[in-house]
């Protein structure tokens, strides 16, 4: 899961040292990123092209020629494509809203994206089965009930369906991006054109669209991204339906027997169609890596709406709705019913799903290890991205902005394009690493690598040296200087680094379904198994534990950090 | 107390050269103030100085020892320096006693850290002498901009240091309160009386604190000397118009002490010109005006000069004008006392009093 990582930047002048104690640090970076990333991604681009006599372009051949396999490209690009436009759809007006307006409620509205931002999107994508599905789902049922009509009104397995579920979870990196520009404009750009007369329709439309246009852009980028790396929504809502995204055809070659050839040739397009898509997205940013903006900066004064007031905020609701209110209503029922297509009677409540779920060993293993792959890799990464950022902050060895680009690197692979990776890696010697925990926690680590590394970063960004070169010149070492006064101002920084770090893994589906053995299950699996079996109301009760959990990191986020995870200061202002 | 020595430094940044030749002596007990335009290498020499850069060549001496050479650099916390910076650097999760008595608890070469019992009593009397008694127990988060510039300044004094860095410690207060602090500053230099290097690009906060300037251009010292040899004396065209206003005039040296541009003709004091081409600085307070039916007649010894009032502008201490001078275009700055104005189009006579020539 690739999260948007806008931090605001500010430029810091050289202090590079000169002293050349890189030796050391070198040898681990390399060691690491060798395990971590050049050693499967090598692997897999050489088993693409590797055949019976040699090297050979058959693969590829096959995969642009196999009607099949081109469908499923085609299928990726259209849900890719439309989902991020949806997403915009969504994500700009609400920042809009929240940003620049009077609109009510804001600090609710923030509260439920990003609610919606730490979501699981496969979760989502149940609860969407549970409602909109065209036999059982409950809005369906109420719709058959109300207007007596025989067909169902909505369908969810359809690519409309599947379009509307992913747009629904993506559009908060959207918001995000914008929302984080918004708060750097400020309002006499936009007073000018109103005081010449202008409406606040027109106003927006002019000055302050041009103004965002390539934080716009941007956070379509991304979600297009997001969109083509998504496993578990498409698995969910597309393969009953009958057709394939790139993910779900990847993952159908991983079964029995598994073609690991093709799968490897499947991946490196999608590698490259992901490169160069963040290749765009840092381009359109410069290198500030947030868009930049004309005018002085300061004042905001919000629009008034007037009579949109009470419109904007129920359409805001009406998206919250489709996001959070409806899906984790339908996980709750689902959760405490006997059946959870029935209405919810009193003979129907039980708490049976939940004795089902947590007496089973499998799903108490699962759970077990789940926590301790995430608390694993959140402590490793989080050290890991910890010394990464303070070293290149400080500039300490040559080449610190190779360091740096190399920690980020992981976001441009694909979940399932890693675990491809990492499949043929390590399934052979001398790292036999498949069907243990550990290949696991190398997937986890590398892909939160990227998330851990930016908030790191920004931890140290926030700490300037002066701090530390004022205890160095009182007579502290730099060592010193590092435990007394360096690490206690970044702690919750770190202790936020943790955090993200720890989320993402609770919720990782789309490697974890490539390497998981019957041994090695971890939730988000189970969840996935649960659907095979048709058994709702436990797939609605580990869902609900993986929110709690995901929301206790969240909440602990933000009580040590004093701002939401999307980079909000709970201050007045834009409220 | 030892001196400051920085001899031939050098220190690029990319293919910028920061500083690109900088020599220096700060004697012992002296405050020098480096004073430029942004860019002009000010506090690169600082922190080279401090020990947090190392030089490209050239070498950094204190006393008798090297701090840093190409070669070598002593590390910060072994140069018993003292530094202030231009953001107080105070660490918002210790107190003002703590951050003041941080430093206090180290050994600095053959001298032992100062035993607790001590340091308490230490830590008091410098918050007292820097008037912010009773103060221990805040943090610096609950403090002015103003109180927090306190708490840095004794936080830097307390150790003893024997040089003492500052680093553009007023440019975040705001005027009024940057007055008092330059006049508190060098109350306790004067008090002290450690070496000090104190970066700034303001000319009067420069001129107030320190004994002497060192104003820098590109990387080097352009001149060195008191207030007053900068003011009266510049000695390139960069110092002239950097400090205060001047008049530059372009002519001809004619003898030794003439200066010849047109139909003007002035004697240089104290001068020793090459004939050939030659920059005149004058000070618009230089020139003293007069009516023109008063001028005395020109004799030697005296630089008169006819001219019109072109413009007169009443500043409440001075008055500016800007005049005319008869027989061409030359238009001088002329400041003048409140007490007797002229207004535009009266004829004046400039008497000019003083004049230095600058290098081209």
């Amino acid at each position: 899961m690739a999260r948007e990582l806008t931090v605001t930047l500010r430029p810091l002048p050289s202090r590079l040292e000169g002293l050349d104690r890189s030796a050391p640090v070198w040898i681990i970076a390399a060691a690491a990123l060798l395990l971590l990333m050049l050693l499967p991604l090598g692997w897999l681009g050489y088993l693409s092209v590797s055949g019976e006599g040699g090297l050979t372009l058959a693969h590829y051949a096959r995969v642009f020629t196999d009607a099949r396999l081109q469908k499923a490209l085609w299928n990726t690009v259209v849900l890719a494509f439309w989902s991020a436009l949806l997403s915009l759809a969504i994500g700009a007006p609400m920042a809009w809203l929240t940003a620049r307006t009077d609109l009510p409620g804001k600090r609710v509205i923030r509260g439920l994206v990003m609610a919606s931002f730490v979501t699981p999107p496969f979760l989502g994508a149940f609860a969407w089965v549970m409602l909109a599905g065209p036999n059982a789902g409950y809005l369906n049922k109420l719709y058959r009930g109300l207007s007596g009509a025989e067909a169902p009104l909505l369908n969810i397995f359809t690519m409309p369906g599947l379009i509307f579920v992913v747009a629904l979870y993506t559009f908060p990196y959207v918001y995000i991006m914008i929302v984080n520009t918004l708060e750097l404009i400020a309002s006499d750009l936009e007073e000018a054109a109103s005081i010449l007369g202008a409406s606040r329709l027109w106003v927006a439309l002019t000055v302050t669209l041009p103004m965002v246009a390539p934080a716009i852009l941007s956070g379509f980028i991304l979600s297009v991204l997001q969109a083509l790396a998504l496993f578990g929504s498409p698995a969910i809502l597309a393969l009953p339906a009958g057709f394939h995204t790139i993910t779900t055809q990847i993952w159908a070659l991983f079964q029995y027997p598994p073609k690991v050839e093709m799968a490897a040739a499947f991946s490196v397009p999608l590698l490259l169609a992901t490169a160069l898509l963040l290749f765009l997205q840092k381009k359109l940013l410069g290198r500030r890596g947030y868009a930049a903006v004309g005018g002085k900066g300061g004042q905001r004064r919000q629009i008034a709406l007037g009579p949109w007031r009470q419109p904007a905020l129920v359409a805001c609701l009406a998206v919250m709705a489709c996001a959070i209110f409806l899906p984790y209503g339908i996980l709750a029922k689902a959760a405490f019913s006997r059946a959870w297509a029935q209405p919810l009677t009193w003979d129907n409540v039980t708490l049976g799903n939940w004795s089902f779920t947590f007496l089973s060993i499998s799903t108490q293993t699962a759970i077990v290890n789940t926590l301790e792959l995430g608390i694993l890799t959140a402590c490793v990464g989080a050290g890991l991205a910890t010394l990464l950022a303070y070293i290149t902050n400080r500039r300490l060895i040559v080449g610190h902005q190779l360091l740096a680009f190399l920690a980020l690197a992981p976001v441009v692979i694909p979940g399932v394009v890693l675990a491809v990776g990492l499949f043929i890696a390590y399934t052979r010697p001398p790292f036999l690493l498949y069907g243990t925990l550990w290949i696991l926690f190398l997937a986890y680590l590398t892909k939160e690598m990227p998330v851990g590394y930016s908030q790191s970063d920004a931890t140290f960004r926030g700490i300037h040296p002066e701090l530390e070169e004022a205890g160095r010149i009182l007579g502290a070492g730099r060592l010193r200087v590092l435990g007394e006064i360096t690490a206690p101002l970044a702690r919750s920084g770190i202790i936020a680094t943790w955090c993200f770090i720890f989320i993402g893994v609770i919720r990782e589906l789309s490697a974890s379904i490539l390497l998981f053995t019957p041994n090695t299950k971890v939730m988000s699996v189970v969840i996935f198994d649960l659907k095979e079996e048709g058994q709702f109301g436990a797939i609605a009760v580990l869902g609900l534990f993986m929110l709690a959990v995901t929301f206790l990191a969240v909440v602990l986020m933000q009580t040590l950090l004093g701002r939401d995870v999307l980079g909000a200061r709970p201050s007045g202002g834009s409220g | 107390m030892p001196g400051v020595s920085i001899r031939g430094l050098r220190k690029r940044y990319g293919d910028v050269a920061a500083v690109d030749g900088l020599d220096l002596e700060v004697k012992p007990g002296e405050l020098v103030a480096l004073l430029g335009p942004s860019g002009c290498g000010k506090t690169t020499t600082l922190r080279v100085v401090a020990g947090f850069l190392a030089p490209d060549s050239g070498e950094v001496w204190v006393g008798d020892r090297c701090l840093s050479s190409p070669a070598t650099v002593i590390p910060p916390e072994r140069r018993r320096m003292g530094m202030i910076f231009q953001s107080y650097a105070l660490w918002p999760h210790m107190t003002v006693a703590q951050n003041v008595g941080y430093g206090l608890r180290f050994s600095k070469d053959g001298r032992r850290g100062v035993p607790r019992s001590e340091r308490d009593g230490k830590v008091t009397e410098m918050l007292r002498v820097v008037q912010l008694a009773g103060y221990e127990q805040r943090y610096p988060g609950e403090l002015s901009g103003g109180q927090q510039q306190r708490v840095a300044v004794a936080r830097a004094l307390v150790v003893e240091p024997e040089i003492l860095l500052l680093d553009e410690p007023l440019s975040n207060l705001d005027a009024s309160l940057r007055e008092e602090m330059r006049f508190e500053i060098r109350r306790l230099h004067e008090t002290f009386g450690i070496t000090t290097l104190y970066v700034t690009h303001d000319q009067s906060e420069a001129m107030v604190i320190s004994d002497r300037v060192a104003v820098l251009d590109q990387g080097r010292v352009a001149q060195i000397g008191t207030a007053e040899e900068l003011f009266e004396r510049p000695r390139t065209r960069f110092v002239a118009e950097f400090i205060g206003k001047t008049n530059l005039i372009e002519g001809t040296a004619e003898r030794s002490d003439i200066f010849v541009r047109g139909p003007l003709r002035l004697r240089v004091f104290d001068a020793n010109l090459t004939p050939g081409p030659v920059v005149l600085s004058i000070r618009p307070h230089q020139i003293a005006l007069g009516p023109a039916s008063l001028a005395p007649p020109s004799s030697a010894g005296e630089n008169v000069l006819r001219a019109t009032v072109l413009r007169a502008s009443y500043l409440g201490d001075a008055v500016d004008y800007q005049v005319q001078l008869d027989g061409g275009d030359l238009v001088l700055r002329v400041a003048g006392p409140v007490t007797r104005r002229f207004r535009p189009g009266d004829a004046v006579a400039l008497t000019v009093l003083q004049c230095s020539a600058v290098r081209l």
